[in-house]
């Protein structure tokens, strides 16, 4: 099958790529460039898994086509952290158990950091529902729910 | 409070960067150079014999580097369908390519010709001489002619005397049981105590029903995943996502005829399991068989839908339950007749019956349960395997005779609860255990003695029991010179049981949690370990674990004493140095000083060694109330309130333990209130999350969880299992609040609102 040229910002670094028309952008940063951090639990937008950051959005990128992404800007689980800090989201969900198998956790994380960078003054049922696209099957989303809160009031009070 | 200082303390747990960060290595993000995309080829009937299987046109697709079908088993066992399709997404055949497009189009060019067959997919229909059979006639006495079976049995054995008259005159009461010969059975099970008739005759109150439990899905969000790569000297290597690598090793060894040594399971992070990721054909035996022909390692990956049709859910079942009583509230008789939906393998989880008899003084008991074929695929373990369905029966029919006598459902089960020292229904005596305690905590936390319902608002109450399992581990642990501690073992991590593993080790050798790490080996390097599944890991690999840790205290002590010239019996470890008792002014060594000294000792290196397989468990009870407010227009239920208590025998880690409790509770309610595979003529039909809904965050409280501990007398530190109680009495508690709150007993799960609706308008609303 004939490849594209696509280009991508990923967490900062640029990426030349030649892409087949048919894979989605989660193929391309899971097997071209590595990144294996985001993941597929469903392929069929459903589970949110494999949220990323599209240009300050949260998007399933499994539902996304690695070429329409050219010219965008990625951000992934692996660039979340800088300078060796962790994000005040994936603090939070340390602190309070807001992660079992791990599995749902980046993209739980990705959701959560788009939803607060857009808005951290939610109420926790704004919250419970934003967060409606992403599956979580370990923790009953309890402690998922207070790690994003812990999150927001991190962020509210730094901001 | 207890004197510890690292066990029964919250700690984050030891793979939390890891999991946080996308650094975390599941089985899909393994991809070793030159590796190949594998997928395999599935039946698209639910029940057919094969004619033809062609594969010539995929084999000229560039790209396809091999095609597998049962031909390319070595062995003969059964690996792909041969001549029969017994459910929809049988695997028929294996395609590995250069990229997982290509091997789907492959896989799509493989020409299957069929004859298809009569379809079952209803347990009571696939009983009936009219059902299609799937493996011969396999039919069984039901109770009443098995009862009648046994007796003629046993007079017939029994040459001295004729009893051609009695014989006769039973092989005519067979007659009146037509309907007692059941087809298609793949197993059965039976168990009783006491006289049955005599009990029932005693009761005031008796209470019959049929209760149906759909076929679930564990839905780990991981779908199933190998990477096998196979060497030129026969040496085979597999990254499996599996809760028992050595089980998966020994089940490829068996399946394929390789010896152990030439198998090497690498586990890699799970990304859950509840029960369903012991399965061995499943992805990891075609990925041996691909990397095995093309030379290359190949991954196979399960998609979402895959997952659904042939991955190994928790089974369906009806079970017939009766239930007696006095009216002063003493439950005198139970009996369950239960069919339970295998699929087309034996396998579901029939014993598990018995656990209609809850934890409860019953002194007659009578279970009769049968496995049944159907066209659907084979079932595995879900989170206490089949005790959900038993106790939904179970817990709703107590509610049932609650309220029909009268009392309150807390205390209708306080009153028949078993005690220390009590007879189990056709079991062993009950150990002490916190049912009562148990029960009490969450009628307390959730404020039931003074509870207040508005209207179409209901409250529900049930109590579910499990005894976690025990099984064979080995744990080594070193002590570094800088005083760091690591350990080395073999078990897979069940979401935080590496962590307890790290914090008693801490506690023993008195370190800081933080200087303490863990590391899992693969098959060729660690200790054998059991699977992780059967709420066993805390129990067995934190045991193994203390003895692991107490031989490198022996260690420390004995180099101390050899260090300081000193008697062990006056040295004394704490906070990480071996003091000496009686020194004045105080005298120590640190951990790392000894450590480094070790290593020009005689002795060697602070290595300590924990072996252990077996000690009796302790059962546990998780007792929960919802309350729920029903929509009769709608038929929709919202949970207002959810608390979820659990005998956890001592919190380890109360953090992760609530965390077991939350997500254990979430998926009861889920199996309660919405999930079910739907199967047609042609198979499963709802293989995906928009059609089978699993509940996310807008569909639930907050679980409010309260720890109870009622030490285990074996498990470390009183520790027993806590992964699977939590889901076993959700199913009836909801039950019971949406009874409470509208008036109707939903028998047949799940409780989805056309049946609300549907109920309340038949009873005139």
């Amino acid at each position: 099958m004939a490849k594209h040229h696509v280009n991508l910002k990923v967490n900062g670094d640029e990426h030349d790529l030649l892409v087949e028309p048919r894979k989605t952008l989660l193929a391309v940063l899971r097997d071209t460039i590595g990144l294996t951090g985001t993941k597929e639990g469903c392929s069929t937008g459903d589970c949110g898994a494999c949220t990323v950051i599209v240009d300050g959005e949260a998007v399933t990128s499994c539902m996304v086509l690695g070429v329409t992404a050219s010219g965008k800007e990625i951000t992934t689980i692996e660039g979340l952290a800088g300078d060796g800090e962790l994000h005040p989201v994936q603090q939070a969900f340390i602190n309070t158990g807001g992660y079992q198998c791990g599995f749902c956790t980046p993209g739980f994380i990705m959701a959560s950091k788009a939803l607060l960078d857009e808005n951290p003054n939610r109420s926790e049922e704004e919250f419970r529902h934003a967060l409606g696209g992403n599956i979580c099957r370990c923790t009953g989303y309890t402690k998922i729910l207070e790690a994003v809160l812990k999150a927001a009031e991190e962020i509210r009070t730094t901001a | 409070m207890s004197d510890y200082t690292v066990v029964g303390q919250t700690v984050a747990r030891v793979d939390a960067v890891e999991k946080v960060t996308g650094a975390a290595q599941y089985g899909a993000d393994v991809h070793p150079p030159g590796m190949l995309y594998g997928k395999i080829v599935r039946s698209k009937q639910a029940h057919a014999n094969i004619l033809s299987i062609d594969t010539s046109e995929a084999e000229k697709l560039p790209g396809v580097k091999a095609i597998i079908t049962q031909d390319d088993v070595p062995s003969g066992r059964r690996v792909f369908a041969t001549d029969k399709i017994l459910y929809l997404g049988e695997p028929l055949a294996a395609v590995a390519a250069t990229d997982p497009d290509i091997a789907e189009e492959a896989a799509e060019l493989i020409k299957i010709e069929y004859e298809v067959l009569p379809v079952v997919q209803d347990v009571m229909e696939a009983i009936k001489p009219s059902a299609p059979r799937l493996h011969g006639d396999g039919t069984k006495d039901g109770p009443n002619r098995r009862e009648i079976a046994t007796q003629i049995r046993r007079l017939t054995r029994d040459k001295e005397n004729d009893h051609s008259d009695e014989i006769s005159k039973l092989e005519a009461e067979l007659e009146n049981y037509p309907d007692e010969v059941y087809y298609n059975i793949s197993a059965e099970s039976h168990s009783d105590a006491g006289d049955i008739e005599k009990g029932f005759a005693e009761c005031d109150v008796v209470v019959e029903d049929t209760y149906v439990i759909p076929r679930v899905h564990q839905t780990y969000m991981e779908p199933h995943v190998s990477v096998a790569s196979a060497d030129s000297s026969g040496k085979v290597t597999v990254w499996a996502s599996t809760q028992g690598p050595f089980a998966i090793r020994s089940g490829i060894a068996g399946t394929l005829g390789i010896p152990l040594t030439q198998i090497n399971v690498i586990g890699t992070t799970m990304g859950g399991g509840f029960g369903g990721r012991f399965g061995v054909i499943i992805t990891h035996v075609p990925a041996v068989l691909l990397s095995q022909k093309s030379g290359r390692p190949v991954r196979v990956q399960m998609t979402r839908e895959e997952e659904f049709t042939d991955g190994r859910p928790a089974p369906g079942c009806v079970i017939k339950l009766k239930t007696g009583a006095t009216n002063d509230g003493r439950i005198l008789a139970r009996q369950a007749l239960a069919f339970w939906d295998s699929g087309s393998v034996s396998g579901a989880s029939i014993g598990s019956t018995i656990r209609v008899r809850g934890v409860y003084k019953i002194p007659n008991l009578k279970v009769d349960a049968y496995g049944v074929h159907t066209n659907k695929s084979g079932t595995a373990a879900y989170r206490a395997p089949g005790a959900p369905q038993a106790i939904f029966a179970g817990e709703s029919q107590l509610d049932e005779i609650a309220e029909r006598i009268g009392m309150d459902p807390v205390k209708f089960r306080l009153m028949n609860m078993r005690e220390e020292g009590d007879p189990i229904p056709a079991g062993a005596t009950e150990p002490k255990v916190g049912y009562k305690e148990t029960l009490e905590a969450v009628a307390d936390a959730a404020g039931w003695w003074d509870r207040e319902a508005g209207e179409n608002q209901g409250w529900g109450v049930a109590v579910g029991d499990w005894t976690n399992g025990c099984g064979p581990g080995g744990v080594y642990v070193a002590v570094h010179e800088d005083g760091s501690v690591r350990i080395f073992h073999g078990s897979m991590d069940i979401t935080g049981t590496d962590t307890a593993i790290s914090q008693i080790i801490a506690e023993i050798l008195t370190v800081p949690y933080e200087s303490v790490t863990i590391r899992r080996g693969d098959t060729d390097s660690a200790p054998y370990s059991t699977g992780s599944g059967g709420s066993v890991v805390t129990f067995t690999m934190g045991n193994t674990a203390k003895l692991a840790a107490e031989d490198a205290h022996q260690r420390i002590l004995e180099l101390a004493s050899e260090r300081l010239n000193m008697n062990v019996d006056n040295l004394e470890l704490r906070d990480g140095e071996v003091h000496v008792v009686t020194a004045d002014p105080p005298k120590s060594i640190l951990l790392g000083e000894l450590a480094a000294y070790s290593l020009s000792t005689t002795g060697g290196p602070i290595v300590g060694k924990g072996s252990f397989a077996r000690q009796a468990s302790t059962p546990a009870l998780a007792a929960q109330i919802a309350k729920v407010e029903v929509d009769p227009d709608t038929g929709r239920t919202r949970v207002l309130k959810l608390v979820a208590s659990q005998d956890v025998g001592f919190a380890i880690n109360p953090m992760a333990v609530e965390g077991q409790i939350e997500g254990g509770t979430v998926q009861g309610y889920a199996w309660a209130m919405m999930e079910e595979m739907q199967y047609g003529e042609d198979g499963n039909i709802n293989p995906g999350f928009v059609d089978y809904r699993v509940p996310t965050s807008a569909d639930l409280p907050t679980v409010e969880s309260v720890i109870v501990e009622v030490p285990a007398p074996n498990g470390p530190y009183g520790a027993k299992g806590v992964g699977e109680p939590p889901i076993t009495p959700t199913l009836a508690t909801m039950a019971n609040a949406v009874k409470d709150a509208v008036g109707i007993r939903v028998t047949e799960l799940p409780i989805k609102p056309e049946k609300v609706v549907q109920a309340l308008q038949s009873n005139g609303h």
